[in-house]
């Protein structure tokens, strides 16, 4: 073959500028601790490099929102464990003001004490967590549980043997505290015959002189008046409260967190399921008010029912404290799975897509020693000429 | 005759002969490095013997002609392989420029940008009443929507410069067409027949390279050194000494027509088979490749569109509407809606949607809307104004888009499950507006108010629409995770319907480079064994021109001698 000075130099030239292009390449990666910095070059692990980082990525979305998971049903477990407390407390009350060694004005200090556990439990209810009330439901901006104005309950009876008497409350209260007026027949028969005497301190004071019963009579001087029917016998009683009820505001919507793919969890629990302020035997407001209206009513049988109904309700706490620890577990499940699987994807990412150094740092040497050669062995070939002979 | 004459008469033949070794040497040592030079050589013979009576005697040498070492099998290998390695390398260049615009190897590419879209969407299902969330929403998909807008416009522009070389290079083969003509010319004038000028026979297969590396041509020289250089369908650029100029024109579809103007006013059209050269290689990334590209990334634009505007237009924001304009103009309000020209009529499908009015923050009243999607504009206008909501709105036709206005400064109202999709269609309660990568933008309601994000839906047995729902978040979030885009014959999600739109460019620019990689090789290769026939080397010239020195100074020495010969002959006489 002959070999013409522009195969020569042009060989020279070409093979420099590969080899140099080479070591700029390495240095790049090296550099930019990035294998790839186009997309051309390597069209596959560039695509797959995005994939991976975009799982890593809704990873720690999902974590994000793990965190929320957690801090609302956290905040949400302390809240229901809180009100379990009150009832455990009121408990104890009631157990204590159900035994009959108690006089009026024991129970009627105790009442106070169960209105004070009752606010409690309404303030507790109604935690806000960054700015949310967290029993609301959907409604979070609004307390779930508020006292409406005061309301005239229905009379609570105590009948003696053979009575047939029936009582109806009404009017509309005019005070401003709550009350239970504990009514009692002075002389008995029909209504209208009978007459009655009414206590607003548990029967440690009563009125004077006894009022003939009959429809619509004023029990106490706020507005409260009861209607009487049947035949009455001495010593019936009936009590007949007077409190603010609370109701419930909020919706029963359940509030949904994104933790992963199609994957959902209700992290809220509906303040009417939960605690009540609608009313009913499930109601945990208006159990605490009945006991604190029958402590009032000096009643240790009432004492003994709302006693009852605590119970019934200390066990449907308890359920659904459960039911948010098994919520709590999924969520720190659910994290150790994500910080697991994101370790993982880091490691591809990193393996795909980061620079080996080990490798980078060896080809950069290879490198430089084939460009070190080529320039000596360039030299030469350059530098030998027939003209240095002549 | 022999005599000493004789040999003074080839001694002045043979240095004249070695003579023009010399010239032609150092005109090859001139030319080592001219482009395009092939080597010459001194063809030598011996002249023609002269009759003696011994025989026919040797009569010197003399000078046959100069000859350029060319393989023109070799060059013609060279210049088609040029040709196409100066197409793909055009496309590997565009390609790769392109590909910078879509660098997803850097951090905040498009791929991160919608990972922080999804993100957000997420967050606000977290906190569906957070201020913080709704802006930082806002404030994310206006990067995407620039990522979106800022890549389609480089594409746009992307086409535009490579519109912009289209010219130079017609104007350059013109030019070097004529040129060849010329040299033809000169060619044809300054040979006669048997010897052939070298210099100007190199210069016009110079001119024949630089061509092939615009566009593709085939070219064949005829017996009396003319070239007539054709293009791949046949039609000549060169013939002779006539040349004939190509020229373009956009046509209307937005293609590069080339036209060739023959005689006579002849013009043909041969955009369409080119091939080989830059010129080949501008076209195909212009009409095709980027076209494609821009096609799919518009599709996937307006499928993400879609998807986010259907599901948003089903929830509620923490405010109401007073009033709402469509972001979506039809054509006439009285052609019917799937066939008006709307981006999205043809999504509108049988079904219903909900309109609740509140009046002071109460539900008020509510009305079912039935769509047929050939209902016209006006047809949905009248539905709203006559349904039961009809007292407590106004629905007319502003600009030929869709306007409801509340009719009373105490009420407000929003829109629950829309089963036509033609809220979406007519851009009332939309999160986007658009229809391609260029145009997305995000809804000015909700750019301006992003208390009108809807995050909740409305309730539709009670019409009530809490602040704490989120369940239109949580389905926006989801759609990151649902198949909503159509790429071909497969749904895929918009990231992996993005993700397989980078791999498609970057194998492109992959495989163009790979290309052009391949045929520089090819070109190396050919040009050495060019080289190999026609390159210079300087030690053979070197060695050339001692020798011819050498064989100058022996041709020196006869005249010498002879003149010993004629001294001794001469001094015979005394």
């Amino acid at each position: 073959m002959r070999v013409s000075m522009p195969t020569i130099f042009s060989y020279i030239q070409r093979n420099l500028q590969n080899l140099s292009e080479e070591l700029f390449k390495i240095n790049n990666s090296i550099s930019s601790g990035q294998k790839y910095s186009s997309i051309s070059d390597n069209p596959v692990d560039v695509g797959a490099l995005l994939g991976l980082t975009t799982d890593s990525d809704q990873v720690s979305q999902y974590k994000r929102n793990l965190e929320t998971a957690n801090d609302w049903l956290a905040i949400t477990e302390s809240t229901l464990s809180d009100i379990g407390e009150i009832v455990r407390t009121c408990s104890v009350t009631a157990e204590q003001m159900a035994t009959g060694t108690y006089n009026a004005a024991q129970r009627i200090a105790g009442a106070q004490t169960v209105q004070q556990m009752l606010d409690e439990a309404v303030q507790t209810g109604n935690t806000n967590y960054k700015g949310q009330y967290i029993l609301s439901g959907y409604k979070i901006d609004s307390q779930p549980f508020v006292e409406s104005a005061f309301t005239i309950q229905n009379p609570v009876m105590k009948l003696q043997p053979g009575s047939t008497g029936t009582a109806a409350s009404g009017g509309a209260y005019i005070g401003t505290t709550t009350k239970t007026y504990v009514v009692e027949i002075v002389q008995g028969g029909v209504t209208g015959v009978a007459t009655f005497r009414y206590s607003e301190d548990g029967g440690q004071t009563w009125s004077d002189p006894p009022v003939v019963t009959g429809a619509a009579v004023a029990v106490g001087t706020e507005g409260v008046n009861a209607t009487f029917g049947g035949t009455w016998v001495a010593g019936d009683r009936f009590s007949i409260p007077v409190y603010e009820p609370i109701t419930y505001q909020g919706d029963d919507n359940t509030l949904e967190i994104g933790i992963g793919r199609n994957s959902r969890l209700a992290v809220n629990q509906v303040g009417s399921d939960a605690l009540g302020g609608t009313g009913g035997s499930t109601d945990i407001f208006d159990i605490l008010a009945q006991l604190k209206s029958s402590l009032e009513a000096n009643d240790p049988y009432e004492a003994a029912a709302s006693l009852e109904r605590l119970n019934t309700f200390q066990n449907q706490i308890n359920a659904t404290l459960a039911g948010l620890g098994a919520s709590l577990n999924r969520v720190t499940i659910k994290n150790n799975v994500y910080d697991t699987l994101q370790g993982a994807l880091t490691d591809n990412i990193a393996e795909k897509g980061d620079t080996d150094l080990v490798e980078a740092a060896n080809a950069l040497a290879t490198t430089q020693l084939a460009y070190q050669a080529a320039l000596a062995s360039s030299t030469l070939v350059m530098n030998m000429s027939l003209l240095d002979y002549m | 005759m022999s005599g000493i004459t004789s040999v003074l008469d080839i001694a002045a033949q043979a240095m004249a002969a070695e003579q023009v070794g010399v010239e032609v040497t150092s005109h090859n040592i001139a030319n080592v490095n001219t482009p395009g030079y092939s080597r010459q050589v001194v063809n030598y013979e011996t002249a023609y013997p002269e009759l003696a009576p011994w025989g026919p005697m040797g009569r010197g040498v003399r000078v046959l002609n100069i000859e350029r070492n060319f393989d023109r099998f070799i060059q013609a290998r060279l210049d088609e392989k040029t040709a196409t390695m100066a197409e793909y390398q055009a496309k590997s260049d565009q390609l790769e420029q392109v590909a910078t615009f879509f660098n997803e190897t850097q951090d905040d590419g498009l791929n991160a940008q919608l990972a922080e879209f999804w993100a957000a969407w997420n967050d606000l299902a977290d906190n569906p009443q957070g201020a913080a969330e709704r802006l930082a929403l806002i404030r994310r998909a206006e990067n995407l929507n620039d990522a979106f807008n800022s890549r389609a416009d480089q594409l746009a522009q992307a086409r535009q410069s490579v519109t912009q070389e289209i010219a130079p290079i017609l104007e350059e083969v013109n030019t070097r067409a004529a040129r060849i003509a010329q040299l033809t010319e000169e060619i044809q004038e300054s040979e006669d027949g048997t010897q052939v000028n070298n210099d100007l026979r190199d210069k016009r297969q110079t001119e024949i390279t630089e061509i092939e590396k615009l566009v593709g041509v085939s070219y064949y020289t005829t017996g009396d050194g003319t070239v007539n250089v054709i293009f791949p369908n046949g039609l000549p650029l060169v013939t002779g000494v006539t040349s004939f100029t190509l020229d373009y024109t956009i046509s209307p579809t937005d293609t590069v027509d080339v036209t060739w103007n023959g005689p006579g006013g002849l013009v043909e059209h041969i955009s369409s088979s080119l091939d080989g050269g830059k010129l080949t290689g501008l076209i195909e990334v212009r009409d095709t490749i980027i076209p494609q590209f821009q096609a799919d990334f518009d599709n996937l634009a307006k499928e993400f569109i879609a998807a986010i505007n259907s599901q948003h237009s089903q929830g509620v924001g923490l405010d109401l509407f007073t009033s709402v304009t469509g972001t979506y103009a039809v054509n006439d309000p009285t052609d019917p809606l799937n066939a008006t020209d709307l981006p999205f009529g043809a999504e509108i499908t049988n079904g219903t949607f909900q309109i609740f009015v509140d009046r002071n923050g109460a539900p008020h009243s509510n009305a079912t809307i039935t769509v047929d999607p050939t209902d016209t504009l006006d047809d949905l206008v009248n539905a709203i104004n006559l349904s039961a909501v009809g007292a407590d709105l106004t629905a007319s036709v502003v600009n030929n888009q869709l306007n409801i206005v509340a009719n009373a400064g105490t009420d407000s109202f929003g829109f629950a499950a829309d089963t036509s999709n033609v809220l979406m269609a007519l851009g009332v309660n939309t999160f986007f507006t658009g229809d391609s990568a260029y145009t997305l933008g995000i809804n000015d309601t909700v750019a301006d108010s992003p208390n009108m994000i809807a995050a909740g839906q409305i309730d539709v047995t009670t019409g009530l629409h809490p602040v704490g729902d989120n369940q239109n978040a949580l389905a926006l979030s989801d759609l990151e995770n649902s198949a909503v885009i159509t790429v071909g014959t497969d749904t895929l999600t918009v990231t992996d319907a993005f993700r397989r739109l980078i791999s498609d460019l970057g194998l492109e620019a992959e495989q163009s480079a790979t290309q052009a990689k391949f045929y520089q090789d090819q070109v190396n290769q050919f040009q050495a064994m060019r080289d190999d026939v026609s390159g210079v080397s300087l030690d053979e010239e070197l060695t050339n021109l001692i020798k011819y020195q050498r064989a100058y100074q022996a041709a020196a020495r006869l005249v010498g001698v002879a003149d010993e010969m004629y001294q001794t002959l001469l001094s015979t006489k005394e």
